[in-house]
Formats: C-alpha cells, structure tokens, sequence
C-alpha cells in the first residue's frame, strides 16, 4: 500500500442518486397522468368537419363519455370516466344510472360526448338519450349540457 | 506571503462553504418542461359544439298564446358508397350537399339583413339522421346548421 493512496487505488464512480430522484419523479409522473388521459381519450379518429363553428372545450366541470368504436360502426361500449357499459339495452340504463347519480352530484356538469366518426348514429343516439334521460330525472334546473368534441385544425382564415 | 497563505487556510477551514446542487432539479424540471411543451400538442386538436338537447317536456311554464314552432327536420338517408343523403321535411329545395344544406338555412334565416327571412335564429332544427348514418356525417349536418346561425340545435330520436 503506497503512501499516496492509503486505502487502495482511487475508484471511478458516478452518482447515481440524481439519476435514480429524476427516474422515480418521471415514473410517478406517468403513472398519474397516463391513467387520467388514456381513461378519459380513448383512442379514436373524432369528426373533422370543414370549417366547424366550435369552441375550445370548457375546463371545469365536465364529464367524457367516449364510444368505444368497433368493428363496421358499432360500439364496442360506453365508457364514462373509468366505468364501461356495455351497447346493451341493459348498459344503456346503467348508464342513465350512472350520469343520473353525477348530475345530482353536480348538475352544472356538461357531458362531452367523443365518438369515432364511422360509429353510426344508431350507436349514438342512445348515449345522446340516456344523457336527456338522466338530467330529467335527476331534476336539475334546465336541459342537460352536451358538447360534441371534434377535432379541429387551423386552416387559413374561415369563410365569411 | 506565506503568512497570508496559511490565514486564509484556517479561515477556509473554519467556516466551510456550503453550497446546494442544483443539478438534479434542473434536470427535472428540464424533463418536466419538455414533456409538458410536447404533451400539451396532443389534446390542442379538440373542440366541442355545444348542444341544447331538447329541454323537458313536463313542468316547465309555457306561454299558451306562443305556439310551438314547428321544427324543421333534417334528415339524412345512407345513399351508395357510404355516401350520405340530405332531406329538407317541408316544400324546400332539396341541398345535395352540406354545404348547400348551410347555403339554404342561411338564405332563409330572419336577421336584420333578411326581414323576409322564414325562420328566427333560435327556430328549433332537428337533425334526424338515419340509424346507419356515420358520425362525421351527423356533425357535418350540425355544423352547417350552426354555421347558418342557428342556436337550437337537437338530433331526433332514432325511429
């Protein structure tokens, strides 16, 4: 052992710790948001239509009810938050249920309704009208609030 | 010189110099920067139309010397190819496309500009497409009634 270097050869390491701080931070990170966004935009191709009159989505206060799209326009089910109900006559009132019970929560919620733009009317309309359905019942003052999300892309200026 | 030299080692010594590393934070917040500026892209694409569903038939208080307005439909048929058929319920001429179909509403809607206009811009339209309609096409027959001006807007129940 020299005089030098009293505890043997000096060792080359790095730390890792920032590393390991930085890496658990983004995993955390992911897990959370990743649940939110995969729950709530399901993976479709929304209408473009040309031109759309829209508005940006309101933030607060909102409910995603998405379609689930399947195979030649139907509905593989709906799926309102995490919950999914089946395109069944009996889905379709657990449904109604289920947006019932958020309304009496909190009736100043709007519905935005995400569907795939080859699923047919036949496996909209029933969403359409459990939301009706559920407001009535839940005797909240006024007509349910349903946004149809679409997407949008700039394009030049709009025609007059 | 040496004497200075050594003073300024003992006071080195006795009043360490502390100093924080800031290197991870940046890191992180660099990563969180990042993903944010590129995730915040995805979700920029999406509006929304906003609906009026019909409001509920019972319980409310309505004017008995207003007379319901007859609302006009709109009906949309599934043509060849997937195609879609646009149908005016009423003496109306019939649009071959939607942006006929917003031509029309526009021609007839009752402003300041046209006194002669037919239907007031909060006159109930119903857009009745048929069960195998595509989605995007139920849209696009909303959209150009929204964009003639119209503000109540529903879609009929299917048959």
């Amino acid at each position: 052992m020299s005089r030098v270097f009293r505890r043997g050869p000096a060792v080359v390491e790095a730390n890792l710790t920032p590393m390991i701080d930085m890496t658990f931070l983004l995993i955390v990170f992911f897990v959370l948001v990743s649940r939110i966004s995969e729950v709530e935009n399901v993976r479709m191709e929304l209408p473009k239509p040309e031109d759309p009159a829209t508005v940006p989505p309101p933030e607060e206060g909102r409910v995603v009810l998405n379609i689930l799209p399947g195979a030649d326009g139907a509905a593989e089910g709906y799926r309102v938050g995490a919950t999914e109900f089946a395109p069944t006559p009996e889905g379709r009132d657990a449904l109604r249920a289920h947006l019932g019970g958020l309304f009496r929560q909190n009736p100043e919620i709007a519905v935005n309704l995400r569907a795939d733009r080859s699923t047919a009317y036949a496996e909209v309309a029933p969403a359409l009208e459990a939301v009706s359905a559920a407001s009535r019942e839940s005797e909240m003052p006024g007509a349910a609030r349903i946004n149809l999300v679409v997407l949008h892309e700039e394009r030049g200026p709009r025609r007059p | 010189m040496s004497e200075r030299g050594t003073s300024k080692a003992i006071s080195r010594r006795a009043r360490p110099q502390m100093s924080l590393n800031l290197t991870p934070m940046i890191d992180v917040v660099f990563q969180l920067l990042v993903y944010f500026l590129v995730s915040t892209n995805f979700a920029q694409g999406e509006q929304v139309y906003r609906v009026d569903l019909p409001e509920r038939k019972d319980g409310a208080a309505s004017d008995p010397f207003r007379l319901d307005e007859e609302p006009l439909r709109i009906e949309l048929l599934p043509a060849a190819e997937g195609a879609v058929a646009i149908r005016l319920d009423g003496p109306w001429p019939q649009p071959g496309d939607f942006a006929s179909l917003e031509e029309f509403l526009r021609s007839r809607r009752l402003d300041a500009d046209q006194p002669q206009g037919l239907f007031a811009p909060d006159h109930p339209i119903v857009v009745a497409p048929a069960g195998k309609v595509r989605w995007d096409q139920t849209v696009d027959a909303f959209n150009a009634v929204v964009r003639a001006g119209f503000t109540h807007v529903s879609f009929a129940e299917l048959p």
